[in-house]
């Protein structure tokens, strides 16, 4: 009984003898377990913020491999540690030697990495010449072969741009779990800057969306004069429009002889100026071409040049405004000239005694004195007619106002000189029109008397001139409107019609002239444009202000003036006052 | 050849290529994770336990899950050589 107890006791001792040397054996094995997880952990936390730190928001790819290879040996030992990057012109070899390796086995790892990029890029890379720079211990005689290495493959943003590789001379060293923990690392690398590149290339998106539709032509080249931006208005201003790889060579071609953008893009970026040429003729345009120095503005390239800019602004219409506005001086000049050429001349005759005795001769020079200081005086007004339009001081005085008898007067004034240009000249007035209309008298007749005196002016013998008025009702057409108010319109395909004027009163002054060409019609109401009149030899004189200072009153009054006509056959001008 | 037959040659190619792109070592050891494999040392897979194509799946996943889509782009060229085989996801 006693033995059985001891047996009993014996038994009882050796198991928990066993289960304990058991449980302390696997505590043991998971404090192992634990720490060696936490190390890696604490290795990739490291490495991480180690990229971090000295990467920053770099995208330079050999930068960060740099770091992750600066520090692998913390955690993992090799022989050397290497990366291979692929550019399209070199491939990137470098290897740290951590020991002592010969050249065979340098020779052998660069073979083994070239045979990996091969088989992910699927593609030769034999004929790529290899940049190679070893650091670390020295190569030695030896015959250590590559006994151990594994390669990972380093891709940005979906690409492969290199592989970085482990490798020792002794067998069978890598554990998976370790080898795992790198790819891991080197993954999250990877994606960092992958996002990174993706924000970076977001902003590069709106950045070149902006140079893309600038009306300037803009040409960026780095330090060695390749083409890094060039947009659209650049490549149509030397005539490629449609040219995918833009070079120099295709600026320097289209501006031989007239700017030198290779000498000055040279100096700019050498001496760090700004070149500016104020007027370069370019494909029938005019162009000032502006050069300047990009420098850098952060990191270890501030203050450095990194490349030039071309900037060509297109001077060709300021040119033509320029030009035009040469003219109508000179247009002015000529026009106030011949008035007052003829009251000097009028003067000196009307000082001779023969003509001073003369009444009847006397009276005569006295009107013909009268009538050019008139016209003097109309040009004058004119002229500040447009300089308050311009300034936007023109002002009317509204008041209520009989729009048919304003009418009926202008074509009274008017009858005179319509007889004996042989043009019938009448009014035609819808039903519907208001009695009283809210209007500048005085500038609405001035406003009749420059159409109505134009299109009499333009109308051959024989012709007719209708002045007309009718109420024009919201959505309904214009034209119809018209003819339904006794007058038919002149008015070829190229016309349109606005079709959303509220209600209003309508005036048109239609006549059976001669038309308005297509390319003149855009010139009526502008300033310095002065347009032919067909073939005519007796081509109405004046300084074509009258019709910018129509519209200045039809828009002072809060109304709109058009035009339609057929060449040939006659005109409508037509203007809107609120009833 | 059966289809399990072609399966082992397929995956026999696909651990070679991995071999060359990672390295022997780790794609034979990422090779052997996938359970109804049986796998040489010099990566021939010399036999197939269970459904061949759910064995493939899990072999392509191994090398994307170390390394990535991309290893498994690199796959393509290997797959045309097998029409019979359909696309693994």
């Amino acid at each position: 009984m006693q033995n059985a107890l001891v047996t009993i006791i014996a038994a009882c001792s050796i198991l928990i003898g066993a289960y304990s040397y058991w449980k302390s054996k696997k505590l043991s094995r998971d404090i192992v377990a634990s720490e060696t997880e936490l190390k890696s952990r604490m290795y990739e936390l490291s490495i991480l913020k180690e990229l971090g730190d000295k990467i920053g928001y770099s995208l330079n790819v050999q930068k960060i491999v740099d770091v992750i290879t600066g520090s692998l040996n913390q955690f993992i030992d090799y022989s050397t540690v290497s990366y291979m990057l692929v550019d399209p012109a070199k491939i990137v070899f470098k290897a740290d030697l951590q020991s002592s390796v010969s050249r065979q086995f340098v020779d052998d790892i660069k073979n083994r990495m070239r045979d990996s990029l091969s088989a992910l890029l699927d593609k030769k890379l034999d004929t790529i010449p290899v940049e190679e720079a070893l650091t670390g211990a020295m190569l030695k005689e030896s015959n250590e072969p590559v006994r151990s290495f594994f390669n990972i493959p380093l891709v940005i943003g979906g690409n492969v741009v290199g592989v970085l590789t482990v490798a020792h001379i002794k067998p069978g060293l890598y554990h998976e779990e370790e080898m795992t923990i790198l790819y891991k690392i080197v993954n999250q690398a990877s994606q960092a800057v992958t996002q990174l590149e993706e924000v970076v290339k977001t902003e590069e998106g709106k950045l070149n969306a902006m140079v893309e539709s600038m009306g300037d032509g803009i040409v960026m080249t780095d330090k060695d004069y390749r083409v890094a931006v060039v947009n659209p208005a650049a490549k149509f201003i030397i005539g490629l429009p449609n040219k995918n790889d833009v070079t120099i060579f295709d600026f320097i071609d289209h501006l031989e002889g007239k700017f030198d953008i290779r000498g000055k893009l040279e100096e700019s970026i050498t001496l760090g100026k700004i070149f500016s040429a104020d007027e370069v003729a370019i494909g029938g345009g005019f162009f000032q071409i502006l050069v300047a120095p990009v420098k850098g503005s952060h990191g270890t390239i501030k203050g450095e040049t990194v490349a030039g800019v071309v900037i060509f602004h297109d001077v060709t219409k300021e040119r033509q405004v320029e030009k035009m506005r040469d003219q109508f001086t000179s247009m002015i000049v000529h026009e106030l000239r011949s008035p007052l050429g003829n009251m000097k001349k009028i003067g000196e005759i009307m000082k001779e005694e023969s003509i001073r005795q003369d009444k009847k001769a006397y009276d005569e020079y006295v009107q013909m004195f009268s009538q050019s200081s008139s016209d003097m005086l109309d040009i004058v007004n004119d002229l500040l007619d447009v300089a308050k339009l311009e300034a936007g001081k023109f002002e009317v005085s509204k008041r209520k106002a009989n729009i048919k008898e304003i009418i009926e007067d202008r074509i009274k004034f008017f009858d005179t000189t319509s007889r004996s240009a042989k043009i019938e000249l009448a009014g035609v007035f819808g039903r519907e029109i208001p009695v009283d209309v809210l209007l500048d008298p005085l500038r609405i007749s001035q406003v009749l008397s420059n159409l109505i005196s134009n299109a009499i002016k333009f109308s051959r013998p024989g012709g007719r001139v209708f002045v007309q008025a009718f109420m024009h009702r919201n959505g309904q057409d214009l034209e119809r409107e018209a003819a339904e108010a006794g007058i038919s319109w002149f008015k070829d395909t190229e016309n349109k019609l606005p079709n959303d004027y509220a209600d209003t009163l309508v005036i048109a002054i239609t006549d059976t002239g001669e038309g308005i060409s297509k390319e003149n019609r855009g010139k009526l109401f502008n300033k310095f444009e002065q347009f032919g009149s067909g073939n005519r030899v007796d081509k109405p004189k004046g300084t074509g202000l009258g019709l910018v200072i129509v519209k200045g009153i039809i828009e002072a009054h809060g109304g709109t003036i058009g035009m339609v006509s057929e060449e040939e056959i006659g005109s409508t001008f037509y203007f809107t006052i609120k009833s | 050849m059966n289809e399990k037959e072609l399966y082992k040659a397929l995956m026999t190619e696909i651990i070679q290529k991995q071999s060359v792109i990672l390295g022997p070592q780790i794609a034979i050891l990422k090779a052997r994770n996938v359970p109804s494999l049986v796998i040489g040392d010099s990566g021939h897979v010399t036999d197939i336990k269970e459904d061949p194509r759910a064995a493939l799946q899990s072999l392509v996943d191994e090398y994307v899950k170390l390394s990535g889509q991309i290893v498994k782009n690199a796959l393509g060229s290997i797959f045309i050589k097998y029409p019979q085989v359909e696309g693994i996801q």
